[in-house]
């Protein structure tokens, strides 16, 4: 009788527990706020982050970054390489149970082309930036959505799949009120919006009608299961802090870890590190229309003086490898010519100062602490060229100074990090221009601007192929800037958490992650 | 006569308050800096970067944006933040709420502790005990916020996991969860403020008692505890008070540090996320309604000093 009412007793209290367990939702830190929760509209990282849970586009990127059919069951193209045609997956429901059509599909387009809407990616496709531009848009049947360019244009899948572009995710019309203002997100993607509570947490419930794609985890696209029914991303904008709610067992996943963190994490056993280079780019910046710096020779020297193998192990240890391209190593068309970089020579490079007549005049580096990876890289850079008797001083400065010097290239020299470009050409793209236009270009050379272009058009792989890899030839040999390293992206989770997996977009993925 | 003083009291605070309002639009628009870059990152191009900057209506000249703004606040609007697009007001509301729940609670505690405690360390006035009240007032006042802030958060909240360590819960939701969330803030506040409350209530305590009245008193005969309670506490408040007045007006401003440590949505955190983002409106609005805050309890503290001190009514 006493085993029974024991055995009772632990079973109302298992029972009385169980239930509190499972309402507790998966947690992630975000380091801010989300800024909105339109796609693509008023954004940044972590509001991309947020919403690739919740909306998905006719494509998506895959794990390296190529785009993928996923609300689309196919595309293709007409021979002129003008016509795009997407035939819509069947069986694909919005959050509020409606079919997906192609009326909707065509309503979002539209709505996105809308100068009203703000669609960061807006000028991509609307001809302004030369990328691409539509001139049609059309639904022949409920299955099918044709789009039609100008021009053939390489990038305009890989654009439409971009996370900062809001995956040009499909909305449902009821997403904005009578008014046309913005309501809330009705996407597909295999979580809806719940509730957001602005500077502390948004929360996604799971969507029990998703039709996920089979296969594996891949990118943004494939093998998308939803396990916990809710996820919560909070908001905990201090490190230590946000280390000691994991710790504590008040978060379960961390994203954006610090490196200082990492010896102390991954002592731990109750606590797993997993780690993915991104895509983003931590380089140094030289201005090529700076009186001393637009001396080819110095510039080469200063890339000599910096042991770049030694200065990635120093401040990431053996979790990254250096990179000397502007193509992350994570990119499909970063090949093996595009590996090579001369190794640290200070005789060479004292040879090639004095060539220049170089006299110790001093090297302005901008740097900030807001990121202290970069701060980090410009300390060591600054300290090896003082071998090479170069002399750099420092200026420190916050993340909005430094973005506004960057904008209008008001600087000798910047320890910079660029935010992930998913496409090849991007990647050029973002550094490359005319200055006098656009100031913030780093490489000016009208070879090269062309090879970007064509790199844009070409839609053969082993053509595009060749037009990158004759880029890095240039880019080596002009140094406008020395590339350092892709950031790596740190995930921290606590045991019992399964499926957490960084990868090179950098954004936290909570698809396919339960807890015990 | 008390109305009319504190009429008079708040018709000269509005020269002070569109000091202010002058004073940080102008030192906002000096910082270099701008929320459509910030907005549009390292991709932005002139193009974009000109539109948005039209849609945030920054493209107007800074006299035109003031008289915008200033014209807008005049009528209850401080407009919307150009981060998120929530109209300011109710926004600083919401934070203020937050942080005045921590600061009210800490402040109050304080004071509850450190004036007594002041007033018996300035009786037994270079004593061993006293010695110690002193010690620990400025070891209690040294102390950076949020360091103390972190090793109550390692300790309570990591080791002793007595506490939630991130978040927050209002009142309204569930109190006993609330009291959880702000329970370390709320404690660390405490500590440090007591150091600055303990020193001053012990310095004042120390002029009173040197006072003709309180050696009359104890001529009198009265018991040592008699004397303290009724004639030095009372007394020796009223220069607290006015402390007590500028903590809480500096406290209910925003305690920025201890609210990013503890990751509590308060004022402090709206207004450095402001900053940080440029969100011209917010910090604007904020520093606005701290600047009308400080007035308030400044204000409040001086109606309050006739009653620990008659002379000041009488003057």
């Amino acid at each position: 009788m006493k085993t029974h009412s024991l055995l009772a007793g632990l079973a109302a209290a298992a029972l009385s527990i169980l239930p509190a367990a499972a309402q507790t939702p998966l947690r992630a830190s975000l380091n801010s706020d989300i800024r909105s929760t339109q796609p693509g509209g008023n954004r940044d990282f972590n509001t991309d982050s947020v919403m690739m849970h919740v909306v998905e586009g006719l494509v998506a990127l895959n794990e390296r970054a190529a785009p993928v059919p996923m609300l689309a069951e196919k595309v293709d193209l007409s021979p002129d390489g003008l016509t795009y045609t997407f035939t819509l997956r069947q069986g694909v429901t919005f959050h509020n149970g409606a079919p997906l059509t192609s009326a909707e599909v065509l309503w979002s387009l539209r709505r996105y082309m809308d100068p009203a809407t703000q669609w960061r990616c807006l000028p991509d496709l609307n001809g302004r930036s030369g990328l691409a531009r539509i001139t049609d848009m059309a639904a022949p049947d409920a299955r099918t959505v044709t789009v039609t360019l100008e021009k053939p244009a390489a990038l305009f899948l890989p654009t439409i799949a971009r996370p900062d572009c809001g995956s040009t995710g499909i909305l449902h019309p009821s997403s904005v009120g009578a008014d046309g203002a913005w309501v809330k997100p009705v996407g597909t993607g295999p979580y809806s919006l719940g509730e957001w509570r602005r500077g502390q947490y948004v929360e996604l419930e799971r969507f029990e009608g998703y039709a996920a794609l089979p296969g594996e985890r891949d990118g943004f696209a494939g093998g998308k299961r939803a396990v916990m029914p809710r996820i919560r991303f909070v908001v905990i904008p201090d490190s230590s802090a946000a280390k000691a709610a994991l710790l504590a067992g008040n978060l379960d996943v961390l994203t954006d870890v610090p490196s200082p963190e990492l010896p102390d994490l991954r002592a731990r056993r109750d606590v797993t590190v997993a780690a993915a280079p991104s895509m983003g780019v931590t380089a140094l910046l030289l201005q090529t229309r700076d009186p001393l710096l637009k001396d080819e020779r110095i510039r080469r020297a200063l890339a000599l003086s910096i042991d770049v193998p030694e200065l990635v192990t120093g401040i990431l240890g053996q979790d990254t490898q250096p990179n000397a391209s502007p193509l992350p190593t994570a990119s499909a068309f970063r090949s093996q010519a595009q590996a090579s970089r001369p190794a640290r020579d200070v005789a060479a490079a004292r040879r090639l100062l004095a060539e220049a007549g170089y006299r110790g005049q001093t090297i302005r580096m901008i740097t900030n602490r807001r990121y202290p990876n970069v701060y980090d890289s410009a300390v060591t850079a600054q300290a090896m060229a003082a071998d090479a008797g170069i002399k750099i001083e420092l200026e420190v400065m916050d993340w909005a100074t430094q973005l506004d010097r960057y904008t209008r290239g008001d600087y000798q020299m910047m320890s910079f990090i660029y935010s992930p470009r998913l496409d090849p050409s991007l990647s050029y793209e973002m550094i490359s221009g005319p200055k006098d236009t656009q100031p913030r270009k780093v490489w000016e050379d009208s070879q090269a601007l062309a090879l970007i272009q064509r790199s844009m058009t070409v839609t053969d792989g082993a053509e595009r192929q060749a037009v990158f890899d004759e880029l890095y030839r240039l880019f080596m040999a002009q140094v406008p800037m020395i590339i350092l390293y892709n950031q790596p992206d740190y995930v921290a989770f606590r045991q019992g958490v399964r499926g957490v997996q960084p990868w090179a977009s950098g954004q936290t993925r909570l698809w396919g992650v339960s807890r015990d | 006569m008390t109305a009319t003083y504190a009429l008079k009291r708040l018709g000269m605070a509005l020269p002070t308050l569109l000091l202010v309002a002058i004073a940080v639009f102008a030192l906002l628009r000096l910082v270099p800096g701008d929320p459509a870059q910030l907005m549009l990152g390292d991709a932005a191009d002139a193009a974009q970067l000109e539109a948005l900057r039209e849609s945030m209506g920054l493209s107007h000249s800074l006299p035109v944006q003031f008289a915008r703004w200033l014209g807008a606040a005049l009528q209850g609007d401080l407009g919307r933040s150009l981060a998120n697009e929530q109209a300011v007001l109710p926004l600083i509301v919401e934070r203020f709420q937050v942080t005045a729940s921590i600061v009210l609670l800490a402040v109050a505690l304080a004071a509850v502790i450190a004036v007594p405690l002041g007033t018996i360390a300035a009786w037994k006035q270079n004593s061993g005990l006293d010695l110690a009240v002193v010690g620990g007032a400025t070891l209690l006042l040294s102390i950076p916020s949020f360091w103390l802030g972190l090793l109550m958060l390692l300790f309570f909240g990591l080791k002793l996991g007595w506490v939630p360590v991130v978040g927050y819960v209002g009142f309204g939701e569930d109190p006993w969860q609330a009291l959880l969330y702000i329970a370390l803030p709320v404690v660390t506040l405490t500590l440090i403020e007591t150091g600055v409350l303990t020193r001053m209530a012990r310095s004042a305590a120390i002029d009173v008692l040197r006072l003709e009245y309180v050696a009359h008193a104890r001529s009198k005969g009265l018991r040592e505890s008699t004397v303290l309670r009724r004639h030095v506490l009372p007394n020796a408040f009223a220069p607290t008070l006015t402390l007590l007045g500028i903590v809480l007006g500096n406290l209910l401003g925003g305690i920025a540090v201890i609210e990013t440590v503890f990751t509590i949505p308060g004022l402090g955190r709206l207004m450095v996320d402001g900053i940080y983002a440029r969100d011209y409106p917010v910090v604007q609005g904020t520093m606005l309604f701290v600047a009308a805050i400080y007035v308030l309890v400044n204000l409040l503290v001086d109606l309050l000093y006739p009653f620990f001190d008659p002379r000041v009514a009488a003057e």
